[in-house]
């Protein structure tokens, strides 16, 4: 129970700096926008190609604003090692790591879902919003394969001195059967594709999420210990 | 009985050797008062104790190991060079998160005494961010002794400190010691370490050239081992 609570009192914490901080997730947010106009600019997108590009889009966007807002709440514990409050404190690593993982992913679905929004209105898209109960089984799979996989990857940034530059190359690599998940699942809602069903890319996200849970549970006490 | 054993210690970063055998032996109770130079080892020493670091040789025994992991993490607080404070967090925010860490229900009057004795119940809901460096220190003791640890093991907590909360620091430490609770701490005031010590331990290049009991060593001589310690002990 303690371990619940210990994690529940990490992610509030998370909460309250980001609230007072605005580090994290407005920076997201201001990523997501700033690559959406760009996208905007740059691809020659109308209604015939909208539905084929969009699962790229996104799924990029999701990946790259997420990581850059991970990597800001695991420095935030690095900060004059804030972070040891936590580690000699009777919560396990394991909490720590719950914790961490919780706020990362609330962080990210509001990021996620102000970019759909935001996509949905910049290129005038209102399906993707209509199709928003077929697409929540992936995006919450690749959501939540991102922040288990993504806490971890953004505190073993923090151990170096060019940690955050070193993040995107880290993570992405790691990360891509998500993304691949995730493009895959929303092309065949998007463009309700004939014969496929989005059931054996869950099934791959499922697996790659229970991976990377088990491999952080185990790594992560290594990476908060000197 | 002994709280904290060390058996063996040898710490290396890299081709560089932090600590080199370390045997040590705390009993319930007592303090420790580690001395030595720059770069002497006290820092890694006090992080093994507290259990953040594993050494690369030898054993950390708590409480011959009839504690569990969890036990020892409740039992012992550690204060570290840096403060482990939340800039954006208030001062209140701070002290109720650790607390709540520790399961510590110390209620309303006990946070707003030990503030108030270090001088933040005014600054109560500012955030830490815009505390100055002494203050800061400040709230990282009074974080300590509001979870009352049976082992408050210290790393230089007086540095930051001006001369009227290290004078209030050094009298809250004593009411921690005449609670027969244990007490490690490195410091370079040699007078305050002194005056706090049960046992005197003095750490050079990462091995101890000693530790006594307080009655044995004077401070002249300990302030003869800072300039030359080979020197000093032949």
């Amino acid at each position: 129970m303690s371990f619940l609570a210990n994690a529940f009192s990490i992610t509030s914490k998370d909460i309250r700096l980001e609230f007072r901080g605005k580090e994290s997730l407005s920076l997201m947010l201001f990523l997501s926008l700033l690559l959406l106009v760009i996208f905007n600019f740059a691809l020659d997108i109308d209604r015939d190609n909208i539905s084929l590009l969009a699962p790229g889009i996104l799924w990029v966007i999701f990946a790259f604003s997420g990581i850059l807002g991970m990597g800001r709440t695991s420095m935030a514990e690095r900060d004059e090692e804030a972070y040891l409050s936590i580690v000699f404190s009777p919560a396990s690593a394991e909490s720590f790591y719950l914790g961490k993982v919780l706020s990362n992913l609330l962080f990210l679905i509001i990021m996620e879902s102000f970019t759909i929004i935001f996509f949905a209105v910049l290129f005038d898209f209102e399906r993707i919003i209509g199709s928003l109960l077929e697409l929540v089984p992936s995006l919450i799979l690749g959501t939540v394969g991102f922040s288990l996989i993504g806490t971890l990857f953004s505190f073993l940034s923090t151990t170096s001195k060019y940690g955050e530059v070193l993040l995107p190359f880290l993570y992405l690599p790691v990360v891509v059967p998500i993304l691949l998940g995730g493009v895959s699942s929303m092309d065949i809602v998007l463009n309700e594709t004939v014969g496929e069903g989005t059931g054996k890319w869950h099934q791959i996200m499922i697996a790659f999420d229970i991976l990377y849970f088990s491999l952080s549970l185990l790594l992560f006490k290594y990476l908060i210990e000197e | 009985m002994k709280i904290l054993e060390l058996r063996g210690v040898k710490k290396r970063y890299h081709a560089n050797s932090a600590l080199n055998g370390i045997d040590l032996s705390i009993e319930k109770g007592n303090s420790l008062t580690v001395l030595g130079p720059n770069g002497s080892g006290k820092t890694t020493l006090l992080k093994i104790l507290s259990g953040i670091m594993s050494p690369t040789e030898g054993k950390v025994i708590y409480k011959n190991n009839q504690a569990s992991e969890n036990d020892r993490k409740k039992e012992i607080f550690f204060l570290g060079h840096k403060n482990s404070l939340y800039n954006s967090l208030t001062v209140l925010e701070n002290v109720n998160f650790v607390c709540r860490l520790f399961s510590r229900n110390n209620g309303d009057a006990s946070v707003e005494n030990i503030l108030r004795e270090y001088g933040l119940w005014e600054r109560r809901n500012d955030p830490v961010g815009e505390l100055s460096q002494g203050m800061k220190r400040r709230l990282a003791i009074a974080k300590g002794f509001l979870i009352d640890p049976d082992v408050f093991i210290m790393d230089e907590p007086f540095s930051g400190l001006d001369i009227r909360w290290r004078s209030s620091t050094l009298s809250k430490i004593k009411d921690f010691k005449r609670q027969k609770k244990s007490l490690i701490l490195s410091t370079h005031l040699v007078v305050e370490g002194y005056e706090l010590a049960d046992y005197i331990a003095f750490l050079h290049r990462g091995k101890f050239l000693f530790i006594k009991k307080k009655e044995e060593v004077d401070i002249e001589e300990i302030n003869g081992l800072f300039d030359s310690p080979e020197e000093t002990l032949k």
